[in-house]
């Protein structure tokens, strides 16, 4: 037999079956959701009319670019999410799609969520959706994750950019509206990830991913979710007094931030097994509840506002 | 055993082609919402869709 005709046999073309469903996961759909809503806000709050088609048009874009980061994220950690029990039905370690095809697959959305941003609203928005991409791709994937403790704090960047990418495609400009939203992404992130990783802490150890519990242990690890969500907090609650968003969304901020504060100060507290395993999954559902709350209130209030309008 | 190729080369089973089809489908209708949205834009630009600053 000769070396061509061996090859031919034992590398033959793999045919693939991934069905449409699996591409779809690669897209992260629950991350893609929270993206899209977060940017909704970012362009419902920038001033000005958006014509609706241009709103549709920048927020698909906003959306298949953070698709394309989840596929090529999955890409390129097919190694970790297959000995991960909160990763390893993801469509790479079921051996449903390979790293090469949903490399292929990201790359192809990530140019064209891009160009289609770039050409159809503006060239600031399409780059800060590259920048966005590339941030969550290079920077925190492929450098951040496997090196450092702080890989979500920094890389929390990345998903907090959305509503700024949607007030740059709504505006062309950039002002404090869109930085305070990227703000409080910036602080939500660690307290949800971090309460995240202490009730998943054997799995990452298992990975190899340095996270905060795996590095530090689980009580620096209280301690950092508590004083995050201070920051937090304050942060969320400071447009208002700022002047920048209204009393309903600086009312509303203060009873959500009492609420992040009551499960961070328990998550501190409890440190027994079974209650520290209740206390962190509250968190981490509460903390979902907080960001989208939060983020539910100006979109309220940018309607009331217009409903104000059209009867005044 | 053979070991030359069968002459036919490779012969796709159901679940491969009913995969590739359906693949090939959302590729389809992708690019159909792509050629609509560019439509859609240029019409709600009017003339301004050539008018391009950074």
């Amino acid at each position: 037999m000769s070396v061509v005709d061996h090859n031919a046999i034992e590398l033959g073309p793999r045919i693939s079956e991934a069905e449409v469903g699996d591409y779809i996961a690669l897209l992260k759909p629950r991350v893609m959701s929270l993206v899209i809503f977060t940017a909704l806000v970012g362009l419902v709050i920038a001033p000005g009319h958006v014509h609706p088609v241009l709103a549709f048009t920048s927020l698909l874009c906003i959306a298949v670019g953070a698709g394309a980061s989840g596929a090529l994220n999955m890409a390129l950690e097919g190694d970790i999410d297959a000995l991960m029990s909160r990763t390893a039905n993801r469509p790479i370690p079921r051996g449903r799609v390979t790293a090469s095809e949903a490399m292929a697959f990201g790359l192809t959305l990530a140019f064209f969520s891009v160009m289609t941003l770039g050409i159809l609203v503006n060239w600031y928005a399409g780059a800060l959706l590259a920048f966005t991409i590339f941030f969550y791709v290079v920077i925190y994937t492929m450098w951040l994750k496997r090196w450092t403790a702080q890989n979500i704090v920094i890389g929390g960047a990345a998903g907090s950019l959305p509503p700024v990418v949607a007030w740059v495609a709504a505006t062309g400009s950039l002002s404090v509206e869109p930085l305070l939203l990227f703000l409080i992404i910036f602080f939500w992130t660690p307290p949800h990830f971090w309460a995240l990783a202490l009730f998943r802490s054997d799995d990452y150890a298992r990975a190899g991913i340095p996270m905060l519990p795996v590095v530090a242990g689980p009580d620096a690890t209280r301690l950092q979710i508590l004083l995050y969500t201070i920051v937090l907090v304050a942060v969320a609650v400071a447009p208002w007094p700022l002047g920048y968003f209204d009393a309903i969304y600086g009312l509303t901020s203060l009873v959500l931030g009492g609420g992040m504060m009551a499960c961070a100060i328990h998550v501190y507290r409890r440190r027994e097994r079974t209650e520290s395993l209740r206390a962190t999954r509250r968190m981490f559902a509460f903390s979902i509840l907080y960001l989208f709350a939060l983020f539910a209130t100006l979109l309220l209030e940018v309607a009331g506002r217009a409903i104000a309008a059209a009867i005044g | 055993m053979s070991d030359r190729r069968e002459p036919d080369g490779i012969v796709l089973t159901e679940a491969q082609k009913r995969s590739r089809r359906q693949r090939s489908i959302a590729i389809a209708l992708a690019l159909g919402v792509l050629v609509v949205l560019f439509f859609a834009v240029t019409i709600v630009k009017g003339p301004a869709v050539l008018n391009r600053p950074m």
